[in-house]
């Protein structure tokens, strides 16, 4: 019985980190989300993410990727989650996996060492379908290519026209898209899209998970230290509580985030069940942690200096994304309760 | 990533299994069989039951053959656990000995006490209590008034022993209790405490049953009048009883998760069945609360997998068993809340439409003692908040 990430994975989750830490603050942060006017997508953090394999991961070796699998992607997307990071990094590593796990030989060769390189920026999305509009696609107006529905499958759809959405999560960028009619992704049968709806999932619900942790780790290191009535308010059995079970809860979500990319890779029967798991218990933590980030700072987790609001509002969108928790619990009991 | 065990453990499960099967009586597993018994005649059974399967070889599963056990693997242990449930097999009639005590033996025992102890336990020749809750001392053990004062006048060295012990589990048909006792006079807190094994078959001793909510008694009372125990059955040093309980509780952790798991997931089915059979189970509040809980459950299994993974990496998990405890039992709590709402209206009904509820009803009730005994979730989060967060006390 081995449950826990392996000494390589651990490695990998500690460079993404301290990069991010030494490189890509919430200073940095900060930045793009107050440059309105910007693309979200800071080239310094694209190139890195390049060089450093972040987009190669899933990417098999033949195609000059990592060829790792779920496990170590959803560390990185942990990590990244953590840093509150900008940038289309999921968008680019799904599209990677639907071209790795639906396109040709040709479509395979040509763009999987792009996407793994970080020399060409992917995006993905099942609303809408193409030709036609596709809504409010993270990363849609930076992205070369987009991942979408087309006919009973998927398509690549490039050259796709991008109006930007306002969106108060400054840290995820969004686009309407007026896609063509793309390239056919002609391995795209209904299992093929499930399978992709799941990796994307748990990249959501691992993200989740790092904003969780983080939102808990930067309370409890304020609430240490501030004091009123002069003490610490972390000495307080009110605030110690519901700490307390932020942390049962956000640890329980990093279980469920690891084995559900798990069982993904693995294809385990259990596999959809511990994807809705994930998201389901990922989604609520994400909001209850960063949630109480604000309130167990007091007035200075409302304000505009603080980061508290990056990481409320990031929890905010991805807890939706990919079915939030009560779809996700509508599965869960589907699949419970023949 | 591995989630399998190995290839000798799984022959473990199977020649556990082969045994389980040839060795539970049908009419065993049936619902309501051990309602219907007498109390005593259903002790004596599970006794009589778990020494046949000592003797079989199954028990005391890791460890170590010098004591009796069977020299197995973490992976095995879990194995175990999970199969006594797969059966319906009968409940340990010596789990506070088997779980606590045999282990602190072990570690930290005399030659004399790890011979005279464990081997009799393993063949359940003497059930085990433990004596650490006071009617003055609950959450807060530390403020324990038993006490133990050194009678040195007569033949043997012996401490006469009063005060009363609470909650103890098997009361009635214990023969000796471990106990926490203050042993120095004046003495406060945690200090001057020392843990004596007294034999409860004595005239200084008298155990009493308490009923619970339910209606069982599986624990009751332990009265100390001049009882009478050697100064040499102390476990650990005399005076250093606080650490011997510290070491004692530590042992609470481990492997048993995945059996939790496995007992409260079929509970959520019986649950989820009953739901059906009402037509509750088109009700979207209710296959919400239900995947809710489920969704807990599904985490209390990787928990217990992260668990087992950290023990056979021979790590220390420390306060981590603090957050496997509230995962687990607000999770049965929350279970047994959820069938409080698939009954609704009826919701305190013995039966409905035929269907039997009264063992559903005893499930849901013994649910509100979990959150209390071994450490309330309340103590729990203040564990998990000072030692594992680091926040101020």
């Amino acid at each position: 019985m081995f449950f826990a990430l392996t000494d390589d994975q651990r490695e990998f989750d500690a460079t993404v980190r301290g990069y991010l830490a030494e490189r890509f603050d919430l200073d940095a942060v900060r930045a793009v989300v107050e440059d309105t006017d910007g693309d979200g997508h800071p080239a310094s953090l694209w190139k890195a993410a390049g060089e450093q394999g972040w987009l190669a991961v899933l990417v098999p070796e033949e195609h000059d990727g990592l060829g790792l699998g779920l496990v170590a992607a959803q560390v990185i997307a942990r990590a990244l989650g953590a840093g509150a990071a900008p940038g289309p990094w999921r968008g680019t590593v799904l599209a990677a996996e639907a071209v790795r796990l639906a396109g040709s030989d040709d479509q395979k060769g040509s763009w999987l060492p792009r996407f793994a390189a970080g020399e060409a920026v992917g995006a993905i999305t099942l609303r809408g379908g193409a030709p036609g509009v596709l809504p409010a696609v993270e990363y849609g107006a930076v992205a070369d290519v987009v991942v979408a529905r087309s006919g009973g499958g998927l398509a690549l759809v490039e050259g796709a026209r991008a109006t930007p959405r306002g969106s108060y999560d400054g840290t995820t960028r969004l686009a309407d898209l007026d896609a063509g009619e793309g390239a056919a992704l002609p391995g795209a049968t209904a299992e093929v899209v499930d399978d992709l709806a799941a990796r994307a999932t748990v990249l959501v619900a691992a993200d989740l998970v790092g904003v969780a942790r983080e939102a808990i780790t930067r309370t409890v290191a304020y609430d240490r230290e501030r004091q009123q009535f002069g003490v610490p308010v972390g000495s307080f059995q009110a605030i110690k509580h519901a700490l307390a079970d932020l942390h049962v809860g956000v640890t329980m979500a990093e279980h469920a985030a690891l084995y559900a990319a798990h069982a993904v890779d693995e294809r385990l029967p259990d596999a959809p069940l511990a994807v809705s798991v994930a998201k389901a218990k990922a989604s609520d933590v994400a909001l209850q942690a960063t949630a109480a980030m604000i309130q167990y700072h007091g007035g200075i987790g409302y304000t505009w200096e603080h980061e508290a609001h990056f990481f409320y509002k990031r929890a905010k969108r991805l807890a939706g994304q990919w079915g939030d928790a009560d779809a996700h619990r509508e599965k869960i009991a589907d699949l419970t309760m023949p | 990533m591995d989630l399998t065990y190995t290839a000798a453990e799984e022959e473990f499960r199977r020649e556990l299994r082969s045994w389980l099967r040839a060795n539970i009586p049908e009419e065993w597993t049936r619902p309501g069989f051990w309602e219907s018994l007498d109390a005593d005649e259903s002790f004596r059974l599970r006794r009589d039951w778990e020494r046949d399967k000592a003797e079989a070889g199954f028990a005391g599963i890791a460890w170590p053959t010098e004591y009796g056990g069977r020299g197995g693997t973490p992976g095995m242990k879990a194995i175990y656990d999970e199969e006594m449930v797969r059966a319906n097999a009968p409940r340990t009639a010596n789990g506070l000995g088997l779980t606590f005590l045999a282990p602190t033996v072990m570690a930290i025992g005399t030659d004399a006490q790890k011979k005279e102890i464990i081997g009799p336990m393993l063949r359940n020749e003497v059930i085990w209590c433990q004596g650490f809750s006071e009617p003055g001392a609950g959450s807060d053990l530390a403020a324990i008034s038993t006490r133990g004062v050194r009678d040195g006048s007569a033949a043997s060295d012996d401490f006469v022993v009063n005060g009363q012990k609470v909650w103890t589990t098997n009361a009635v048909h214990g023969d000796k209790i471990f106990t926490l006792v203050r042993t120095e006079p004046g003495s406060q807190r945690h200090r001057g405490l020392s843990m004596l094994l007294i034999d409860m078959h004595q005239s200084g001793v008298d155990a009493r049953p308490l009923k619970q909510m339910s209606g069982a008694s599986e624990f009751g009372e332990v009265f100390f009048d001049d009882a009478r125990v050697p100064a040499t059955d102390c476990l650990g040093e005399i005076g250093e009883g606080w650490r011997t309980a510290m070491l004692l509780l530590s042992f609470e952790r481990g492997a048993s998760g995945i059996a939790q798991y496995t007992e409260f997931r079929r509970q959520y089915d019986e649950i989820a069945a009953v739901a059906k059979r009402l037509g509750r189970d088109r009700d979207p509040v209710v296959r919400a609360k239900l995947a809710r809980v489920l969704t807990e459950l599904e985490c209390l299994r990787l928990h217990a997998m992260h668990v087992l993974t950290q023990v056979e990496q021979g790590r220390d998990l420390g306060f981590e068993a603090s957050m496997t405890k509230l995962q687990w039992s607000e999770t049965y709590q929350d279970l047994w809340e959820v069938f409080d709402d698939v009954l609704g209206e009826d919701a305190t009904l013995d039966a409905i439409d035929g269907l039997d509820l009264r063992p559903l009803h005893a499930q849901a009730m013994w649910s509100r003692s979990v959150t209390i005994w071994g450490g309330s979730s309340q103590v729990q989060r203040n564990v998990t908040a000072e030692r594992v967060l680091g926040l101020p006390r």
